[in-house]
């Protein structure tokens, strides 16, 4: 977990700011991201989090701001222009680097558990078939799914429709995985097998953005703990600073509530 | 007794020889019109707004008045302005634009119930526009459109019948022709066996298609 290399750096968010009308989501958010590194980011809801990982791979776009991954620049506005300098080809060529995991799995519904992992590596890159038929294998068996194989999502768990889900993204062999509540939708007893799957990625050295509720399992995995509030990034820490010792006692608020509710 | 069955069995050939245009017709309708209505769909929730205008324009003229009165305009109309139509070729014109603004519609509603983590997961993956409608949307769209297309395909078989209109030997024309004739029910009860059947096979087809489609519910 700590084998980071601090020149590369796989994404650098610089002074990004997004509203949804007169709501502004993020406040003009800076952050950078090494390589190999974990990051968990948390805070209330709405305070940003989901809608910052959004943008790293264009599902929202920034209102200003540059996002700049692997050394490409990804977005770019600013507050006079507001047409990205950045081509939706470019960015797409950007984006593959990146793959994403959502709360509700959003698995592909008509395909089998292997279909929805051979899928894009076939369809966006244009791989042979019978190579990425061989390479999804490999990766469902990881993430202990390859039993499953030929089922359709409506007949698996909803642990396990995420693992499929990691499985998926792992399939277009992302540099950069980002988690975005991937536990917050499942029954208690089924979070383990989907912590256990993200955990080994983070022992492989994948670079990864958590945004979660799980408050030991981001002091387990993450190397760094960002924690957000009202759109800003109020405290980017080592789990154990943050929290044993918070600079602001709004997150120490945030981490008894937390914990709390865990303990009922 | 044996005359009477012989009378059915002459009539029934007699019937049968018309009910070829009305096959005709109902191919012709169903193999462009679907594929239109999908295009059209896709088009009415497009980002460009006066083809949007255009489409909703286009629904609300062809869902909104008779066919008959379209078949009339395709057939009687145009001829006025120099545009004389064959009668197959104005009706299969006639229908086909007829069925798909109501295919579009129906389609365009499919498109919508489509949930939006469906095109994300498809964007997260780097997807583009016509990969994503081609690979995920559509094949859950078609899926899901397959009892209102249903519904469609036997209404048009009746519909089909409104041709004698401009002129056309179909069933039901072979069908009066008999009856004129003959002063007897019989062609009738005939024809609407004939309805019948054709109707029978398509529920049965269509009700074969979800089967195959259900199977990852």
């Amino acid at each position: 977990m700590n084998n980071t290399d601090p020149d590369m750096k796989m994404i650098q968010a610089l002074n990004i700011t997004k509203s949804f009308g007169a709501h502004t989501v993020l406040d003009n958010v800076t952050l950078e991201v090494n390589k190999g590194e974990v990051i968990a980011i948390i805070g209330p809801s709405g305070s940003g989090k989901s809608t910052l990982l959004r943008c790293f791979n264009g599902l929202e776009e920034i209102d200003s701001g540059r996002i700049i991954i692997e050394g490409d620049i990804f977005s770019e506005k600013d507050e006079k222009h507001h047409k990205d300098k950045i081509s939706a080809r470019a960015k797409r060529e950007i984006a593959k680097k990146l793959g994403m995991v959502f709360q509700h799995f959003n698995l592909f519904p008509h395909m089998t558990v292997l279909g929805n992992v051979v899928e894009a590596p076939v369809t966006v890159l244009g791989q042979k078939k019978t190579d990425v038929i061989k390479n999804a294998v490999m990766i469902l068996d990881k993430v202990g799914l390859l039993d499953k194989k030929d089922a359709y999502p409506s007949k698996i768990s909803g642990g396990q429709k995420q693992r499929v889900a990691i499985a998926r993204a792992l399939g277009m062999n992302p540099d950069i995985m980002l988690f975005d509540e991937p536990t917050s939708a499942l029954d208690p007893e089924l979070i383990g097998e989907v912590q256990k799957v993200i955990s080994d990625l983070a022992k492989e050295n994948m670079t990864m953005l958590i945004v979660t509720h799980e408050m030991r399992f981001a002091g387990e995995v993450a190397d760094r703990i960002i924690f957000m509030d009202e759109g800003k990034i109020i405290e980017d820490a080592k789990p154990a600073d943050l929290f044993n010792n918070p600079e602001h006692p709004r997150i120490k608020t945030f981490i008894d509530k937390i914990s709390r509710r865990d303990a009922e | 007794m044996e005359n009477y069955l012989q009378y059915v069995a002459d009539s029934t050939a007699f019937i049968l020889e018309g009910s070829v245009l009305t096959l005709q017709l109902y191919a012709v309708t169903i193999i462009f019109a679907i594929p239109l209505g999908i295009m059209l769909a896709l088009m009415k929730i497009s980002k460009y707004q006066s083809l949007r205008y255009l489409l909703t324009f286009y629904t609300w003229v062809f869902r909104g008045t008779p066919l008959l009165l379209q078949l009339f305009f395709t057939y009687y109309g145009l001829s006025i302005i120099g545009i004389n139509l064959q009668p197959f070729t104005a009706a299969a014109l006639t229908f086909v634009i007829n069925y798909s603004a109501y295919l579009t519609e129906i389609y365009r509603a499919g498109i919508e119930s489509i949930d939006k983590g469906q095109y994300e997961a498809a964007r997260a993956l780097n997807m583009d526009y016509f990969q994503t409608m081609r690979r995920i949307i559509l094949p859950q769209v078609v899926r899901r459109t397959i009892p209102p297309t249903c519904n469609e395909a036997i209404t048009l078989v009746k519909d089909t019948a409104l041709v004698v209109v401009i002129g056309m030997g179909d069933l039901l024309r072979s069908a009066k022709e008999l009856f004129s004739r003959d002063f007897a029910i019989t062609p009738f009860a005939i024809a609407a066996v004939i309805y019948l059947l054709m109707t029978t096979v398509i529920v049965y087809f269509f009700r074969k298609l979800e089967d195959k489609y259900s199977i990852y519910e």
